[in-house]
């Protein structure tokens, strides 16, 4: 959406001052499965020798991991993970929040970031030797088949695309030459549409047979052999009297 | 919230909630922080994408159902994309780059560009806090860093080029962007009001610091014009401005004029052509430019038949280069209007090359004259040369000896005729050139091309067909009445293989001569240096 929004700065105006937190995409996806009350765990934050230390913890019943293959219900990701503080320093940081209804907004600027990390212990060692394994498999996989694939292709006498094609062109019958002012109204009216035009496209509008046609277009139109548009007959520019585009659209409006 | 309190450490715990709020995105704006910005500053500030990126990802819109446009085009454009496996590169508003005007049109511009890869391995969350003391994280949806955008006005990157170019000769560097600002006015300028506001200040400072050194590549008179001035400083600095246009388009126009005329110069004297030239000595200049404007009336005397076909006079004045030269020249020209610069370029010719020639009206050899021949030989192209152009480009395919015996008379001819100018002779004077050379080809085959007959007639008087750097009293005569010399430039004058006498015999020859003549002598530079009066 292009809009040009007036930014609203309410955020910025009072300060407000947020955490930039980065946090491991395993944690990320436990938090998506909150349950309603989109709570997921607890932050401390203690003084602890002078620094201030700031450890999240998560909620019990986020830990287990539910993976799609197998279901390793001991496979738990950790709990306890103290986030390292550092102070913004070398970007000055914003955030913007763009919403569909109430436009673009400052929501406040960065005065801390952070980085979640886990406390190392087995449990998460496992977790990211599955996660290792996951990442290494390739996306393509090629499988050595015992029988041969049968069902797909049959081979068959005539398709049926192609018999319904027969079909149709008996029953159509051949391509009947109308009367010559017949021929050329159509041809004038499909020029009115474009400008350039293959011979066969001309036949496919006009459903006649093409020496006959070709007779026709000889006389209004000029055949292209080189150029933009090659292999394309138009007509002859006494017949023409083709408007810019512009002066079209001026026509219409008017 | 519960808050615990521990012995060691004052912990304070909150919850933390991710809430499920999907209607808001939030985005991350990163300045440098060199840039100094300070959001709360901010009195108002808008944001929106730039989408010029769409035309270029885009789909060319043609003209649908108009004029131009062919039938079934759009799906023969696909099919062709198809079968060549091309897939366009969709153009995504998301990934777009915003622009954000902080404080109006007077503020700050930003770029936002977006950073890929940011949520690619890991998440970022926003962490807020709530009132109730909770913290509330929202994942990062795009990171965009935002850099400022330069509103002063830029040199394009062949501007830069030409004033790096310069950078050594322009002393006066507020110029450049002065004059790039003028230029811009000329050509439609929109705001012109804020031009003239930044011009206006940039002049103030450019007006007094380059007043004083104003130095340009080319003298040129810089006529103040002052037509519409804001303020005295802006009257100079605008003037001044326009001088220095006048200069860049003065500089322009003189460098066409320069390249043209060196155009000109090049194909009309082409250096090759003087090569083979024998170049006579520059001490008797004196005598060449007596011998040119004479020789200059006699060509123009003898033109009648002809017309006014200046190459034919050209060769009437016995230069074998010049009618090569001339040819060559004026095929590559092909203009006939080019008179003028024929006539420069056989000046030129003459200056230099008429040292040799005209100093003494002498003759070139005929072996040197048949090998210049030979080296500009051009195809007679240009049948519309006149009639001497072409009774010469009739002889000239076959027989290249007979043209340059006739050349080489025609320079014998024309230096006769000057030498005969002071005594009355009619003979060849009154001839047609041509019939004239057609009767010296016959008469003067008999005397060899290589070598001349020495007809050293005691009466002093030259016939004809003999040149004009025979040893003959009268040369020397005449040589001695226009200056002193000493025996030494007699000599060089009479060079061995100009008269086609050895060494000795023109020693003797030479002292014959002086005895008869017994010219005076007088002592310049301690040297003996004989002259005549008359």
């Amino acid at each position: 959406m292009a809009n040009k929004a007036d930014v609203n700065l309410t955020g910025v105006k009072q300060s407000k001052g947020v955490w930039l937190v980065k946090v491991p995409k395993y944690l990320s996806l436990q938090w998506d499965k909150a349950t309603e009350k989109r709570e997921v765990g607890k932050i401390t934050i203690g003084k602890k020798q002078g620094k201030t230390d700031v450890c999240f913890s998560l909620n019990e019943d986020l830990t287990t991991l539910c993976t799609a293959g197998d279901k390793d219900a001991s496979l738990q990701v950790p709990r306890e993970h103290p986030f390292t503080m550092h102070t913004e320093g070398g970007q000055t940081m914003a955030i913007f929040s763009q919403s569909d209804t109430d436009g673009i907004s400052l929501e406040g600027m960065v005065v801390h970031r952070a980085e979640c990390r886990p406390v190392v212990n087995d449990d998460y060692m496992r977790l990211k030797k599955l996660q290792l394994k996951e990442s290494t498999k390739p996306q393509r996989l090629s499988q050595q088949l015992e029988k041969a694939v049968t069902t797909i292709f049959k081979p068959v006498a005539n398709h049926d695309f192609n018999l319904e094609h027969e079909k149709k062109k008996k029953s159509d019958g051949k391509m009947v030459r109308a009367e010559r002012q017949i021929v050329l109204d159509m041809l004038f009216s499909a020029f009115e549409k474009h400008q350039y035009y293959n011979i066969k496209d001309l036949v496919d509008i006009t459903k006649q047979p093409v020496t006959y046609l070709k007779e026709i277009v000889r006389e209004i139109g000029v055949y292209n052999s080189k150029g933009a548009h090659k292999s394309t007959w138009e007509l002859k520019p006494e017949y023409r009297h083709y408007q810019s585009a512009e002066e079209e659209e001026e026509m219409q409006t008017t | 919230m519960t808050s615990l309190g521990s012995s060691s450490s004052s912990a304070t715990e909150y919850t933390v909630r991710v809430p499920k709020n999907t209607s808001k995105k939030y985005n991350l704006m990163a300045f440098n922080a060199g840039d100094k910005v300070n959001c709360s500053t901010w009195t108002q500030a808008r944001m929106e994408r730039d989408m010029s990126g769409r035309r270029i990802y885009g789909d060319e819109e043609t003209a649908d159902g108009a004029a131009g446009s062919e039938f079934g085009k759009k799906q023969r454009e696909e099919a062709r994309r198809k079968k060549f496996g091309i897939v366009k590169r969709e153009f995504k508003v998301e990934d777009q780059p915003w622009i954000l005007k902080v404080n109006g049109k007077a503020g700050k511009r930003f770029k936002g560009l977006k950073k890929g890869g940011v949520t690619e391995n890991a998440s970022y969350y926003i962490f807020t806090q709530c009132p109730d003391g909770a913290f509330e994280a929202f994942p990062v949806h795009g990171w965009y860093n935002f850099t400022p955008q330069a509103k002063h006005r830029t040199l394009t990157a062949e501007e830069a080029e030409e004033e790096w170019g310069r950078r050594n000769k322009v002393v006066n560097h507020f110029s450049i962007m002065l004059q790039r600002r003028f230029r811009e006015q000329e050509r439609g300028g929109d705001d012109d009001d804020d031009e003239n506001e930044k011009s206006g200040k940039k002049k103030k400072k450019g007006g007094g610091r380059g007043g004083d050194l104003r130095i340009h590549d080319l003298e040129e008179d810089l006529e103040m014009s002052s037509d519409d001035s804001d303020s005295s400083l802006g009257d100079d600095g605008e003037s001044k401005t326009k001088s220095k246009k006048d200069t860049g388009k003065g500089k322009a126009k003189k460098k066409k004029k320069r390249k043209s005329s060196d155009k000109e110069a090049l194909e009309d004297s082409d250096d090759g052509d003087y090569e083979g030239l024998e170049v006579d000595y520059m001490s008797d200049e004196s005598s060449s430019s007596d011998e040119e404007p004479e020789k200059g009336k006699i060509s123009k005397g003898e033109d009648h038949p002809k017309g006014i076909d200046e190459a034919s006079e050209s060769e009437e004045e016995s230069e074998e280069e010049k009618p090569n030269e001339e040819e060559a020249k004026e095929e590559e020209e092909e203009e006939e209007g080019k008179k003028t610069p024929v006539q420069t370029e056989k000046k030129k010719k003459k200056d230099s090359s008429g040292e040799s020639e005209s100093s003494d009206d002498s003759d070139i050899d005929g072996e040197t004259a048949s090998a210049l021949f030979m080296k500009k030989r051009t195809p007679p192209k240009r049948g519309g040369r006149g009639s001497a152009g072409s009774s010469r480009t009739g002889s000239r395919p076959g027989t290249p000896s007979i043209d340059s015996a006739s050349t080489s008379n025609t320079l014998r001819a024309a230096a006769s005729k000057l030498e005969q100018g002071k005594r009355p002779t009619p003979g060849p004077s009154a001839d047609s050139p041509a019939a004239k050379r057609l009767k010296m080809e016959p008469s003067s085959q008999s005397p060899a091309p290589s070598g001349k007959s020495t007809p050293q007639p005691p009466s002093g008087k030259s016939t004809p067909s003999s040149s004009d750097v025979q040893l003959t009293e009268e040369a020397v005569r005449r040589y001695l009445i226009r200056k002193p010399m000493t025996t030494k430039d007699l000599l060089k004058k009479f060079q061995t293989k100009r008269t086609g006498l050895s060494s000795e015999q023109t020693v003797n020859v030479l002292a014959q001569i002086l005895k008869r003549l017994n010219p005076e002598r007088k002592n310049v530079n301690d040297k003996m240096h004989f002259y005549l009066t008359e």
